[in-house]
């Protein structure tokens, strides 16, 4: 029994930063943006804000400098792929290198220096409620609201939604805006729950939560569900690791590989793009 | 509401698209706007609707100067805009469609919103379920989606880019009554069309653009069809006179051929047909009677079960690349979709479908100059206009690109041509210039199958005509092969 309370409590621990950057996903690849860039925002948010909060001593800073860490990554997004017209993976990337690279610059700065006050964070159930109210957002306001429909519009087609007086660009823009607040998040709540930074603390989960994205379709509660299992087997293994398996001793590399390997084999069992935003990638 | 647009001039690059043209439409009339393809009959709307801002010249809407710089201010004044190829949004519901960027408020108030969609489709007599998705809307509900979108806009000048070109001919004339209605409340309607009898039967006022220029402006009443079909082309259209066909012996055997549709019910459900050599035979039937199904399984790109056999080959177990090594060639219903990749160049959209074929095919090469020449040659068969063969098939005009798909299907000695709606989009030369190519290719030993829902179309260039319907194929009785009113009654199922 108390195993079991402590797997749903972890599941929702694990879970939520792959809610909050899902939902940004959402937004961004709901307006056509198509956004492997989740990992590299999540990451950036999660140093900033160890960084700034252990200055600074404020909790608060911390997350507002993480936040805007992530927001600033969106926006170089938007200028890359709508300005300049530049492919949405490759700029994606960029911008998952620049992230995986300026962090570790930075916290090399930062932290390796004698002194280094440890960082504080707001109460992580902060970010629980946060993912949630996010998710039951989403659900009105894509089905529910003028904003709503022209951003599946604006996915669908740009070119039809010019047609009917829409300004696609912005609606993108305000999207990715949304996106980088999101993500921003996510990558705030990954730094509290470890107390600290780590170099590549992310390990990838911008990308299992992109594929929570597209295995729950681009929509909302089904996007949820898949964070959740996800967030689950990585609650799972936490708790299998040591134990033997049919008398074998599973090295803990093995248990670890877990939430990837799951979602690999999630993402074969998905067939082709059906539901998604017809336009997602297209300038 | 009366819109005029004086000295319009639209220049893209090099080209003048539009030459100091002016075009006047009248409140409460509905108004035709004919002209070949590339003649700028789009490119003048678009101007009226705010998509193209002009180089020069002014528009007037009821009376007052206006100058639009997007389409968001006309549909502000009062001017909506169908386009040829709808923007009807698959994702989202009818209603969702319907309010698209005309929503009444930030929250959308479903009940109250499908209260008043009901009233206004109600008004047109329409129907539809507005929670419903819209991607199951066909041609003609897409349609009057779109005629319902232009309402709740408010919209007082309603451009209906080639409206019934994907409409079957009951559609089309319902269409034109909704027009009618919509004119008689005091709409100001603008139609832009190739199909002259529609100009003839529906329209009160015509105005011919030819090669960016506007050649005639003239109430239809009196007008003769030979008249405006000469101010199109500029030249007297020769009367039809084919010859008829020898048959030779049959070469295409088809037997109980069964194919499951999208929804997957039997859209083609025992189908029988015999083509001849030498013959060209029209398809005709309402939309949506498993025609396409049919093309798609004698292509090979939809299972089928029964027997197909062409010249003693069994074409049943074979794939598509078998098959157009035998001398299939396709004049596919949608060029964007199934018959050119839009970003590549006119020389590789020449070979696409035949590069297995010996010429453009070397080995496990391809000739490039093999192709190049092949992409002339396509291009020069029915004069495609284009400004370079390393240019995107995109860069082309619609009808351009018919022209460029139709001209392929007719490349490498075709031994059977099949063609859906080959005239799709063109003009009455283009069309004439690709019936007696494929007519051509039919008295050279070759056989053609050509769907069309234009039965008159079907019935002035073709040999013979069959009928499919519910997924058979029923020929009209002996001695009526040709008979109009003897395949409308196949057509539309009256006993």
């Amino acid at each position: 029994m108390n195993d079991l309370l402590l797997l749903l409590g972890s599941t929702v621990v694990l879970g939520s930063p792959l809610v909050l950057a899902a939902m940004g996903g959402l937004l961004s690849e709901r307006s056509g943006v198509m956004n492997i860039a989740l990992e590299g925002k999540m990451l950036a948010a999660a140093c900033l804000t160890a960084v700034v909060s252990s200055s600074t001593g404020n909790p608060w800073a911390g997350v507002a400098a993480g936040v805007a860490a992530s927001v600033t990554l969106s926006l170089v997004h938007a200028l890359v792929t709508q300005h300049f017209k530049a492919d949405h993976i490759v700029s994606g990337m960029g911008i998952n290198a620049l992230a995986a690279g300026g962090t570790s610059l930075l916290v090399k700065g930062v932290f390796d220096r004698e002194g280094a006050a440890a960082p504080v964070f707001l109460p992580v159930a902060a970010y629980w409620v946060t993912a949630l109210v996010a998710v039951l957002y989403l659900v009105w306001y894509l089905t529910r609201t003028r904003g709503g429909i022209r951003l599946m519009a604006v996915g669908n087609s740009p070119s039809k939604s010019r047609q009917m007086g829409l300004d696609p660009l912005r609606i993108r823009i305000v999207s990715l805006l949304a996106a980088g607040l999101l993500c921003g998040l996510g990558g705030c709540l990954i730094a509290s729950n470890a107390g600290s930074f780590t170099d590549g603390m992310t390990s990838g989960r911008g990308f299992i939560a992109l594929a929570a994205l597209i295995l729950g379709g681009w929509r909302p509660l089904p996007a949820l569900a898949g964070c959740l299992a996800f967030g689950m087997t990585e609650a799972l293994q936490l708790q299998l690791q040591g134990t033997l398996l049919l008398g074998v001793a599973i090295p803990t590399e093995a248990w670890n590989a877990l939430p990837y390997l799951a979602t690999l084999v999630a993402l074969l069992f998905r067939k082709g793009r059906g539901g998604g935003p017809a336009s997602l990638g297209v300038n | 509401m009366t819109v005029e647009l004086h000295d319009i001039t639209v220049r893209f690059g090099d080209v003048v698209a539009l030459d100091g043209v002016s075009f006047v439409a009248d409140q409460g009339k509905i108004h035709a706007l004919v002209g070949e393809n590339g003649a700028g009959k789009t490119t003048l709307m678009r101007v009226l609707y705010g998509a193209v801002v002009p180089d020069a010249g002014t528009i007037h809407v009821a009376g007052s100067r206006v100058s639009f710089r997007n389409s968001g201010e006309a549909i502000a004044a009062g001017i909506g805009m169908v386009s040829q190829h709808y923007s009807v949004i698959p994702e989202l519901t009818c209603l969702e469609n319907l309010i698209l960027g005309a929503e009444p408020g930030w929250a959308l108030h479903r009940g109250a919103t499908i209260q008043r969609a009901r009233e206004l489709a109600a008004k047109m007599g329409y129907e539809f379920d507005w929670a419903a998705s819209a991607d199951r809307l066909g041609p003609a509900g897409s349609q009057k989606l779109e005629i319902l979108k232009l309402l709740w806009r408010g919209s007082r000048t309603m451009i209906l880019d080639e409206p019934t070109a994907m409409l079957s001919p009951a559609d089309s004339e319902g269409l034109f009554q909704s027009l009618r209605s919509l004119a008689d409340q005091g709409a100001t309607v603008i139609v832009v069309t190739h199909r002259l009898p529609e100009v003839l039967q529906h329209c009160e006022q015509v105005t011919v653009l030819r090669g960016g220029k506007q050649v005639g402006a003239q109430p239809v009443k009196n007008l003769e069809a030979a008249s405006l079909a000469e101010l199109i082309v500029g030249q007297q259209v020769q009367a039809r006179n084919h010859g008829s066909a020898i048959p030779g012996e049959p070469v295409l055997e088809v037997v109980g051929l069964r194919a499951k549709g999208y929804r997957g019910d039997w859209a083609v459900d025992g189908a029988d047909l015999t083509l001849h050599e030498g013959e060209m035979v029209g398809l005709a039937g309402v939309d949506g009677n498993g025609q396409r199904e049919l093309f798609h399984a004698l292509v090979g790109t939809l299972p089928s079960e029964g027997t197909i056999r062409f010249r003693d080959e069994d074409w049943s177990g074979q794939g598509t690349a078998r098959r157009i090594a035998d001398g299939l060639r396709l004049v596919p219903e949608d060029r964007h979709e199934e018959g050119a990749v839009d970003s590549w160049s006119l020389v590789e959209n020449s070979i696409l479908g035949l590069q297995r074929c010996p010429g453009p095919a070397r080995a496990a090469w391809l000739d490039r100059t093999q192709a190049t020449a092949i992409a002339q040659r396509v291009t020069e068969r029915f004069a495609t206009r284009h400004g370079g063969l390393d240019y995107p098939i995109s860069s082309l005009s619609g009808g351009n690109q018919q022209r460029f798909v139709a001209a392929r299907a007719l490349e490498m000695s075709p031994k059977l041509v099949l063609a859906f709606q080959p005239s799709r989009g063109l003009d009455i030369r283009g069309s004439e210039d690709v019936f007696a190519a494929i007519r051509s290719e039919c008295r050279a030993g070759a056989t053609a199958l050509i769907a069309s829902f234009d039965l008159d179309e079907l019935l002035s260039q073709c040999d013979r005509v069959v009928v499919m319907s519910r997924g058979k194929i029923v020929a009209p009785p002996r001695g009526a092969e040709m008979d109009r009113s003897a395949i409308g009654k196949l057509m539309t199922e009256v006993e």
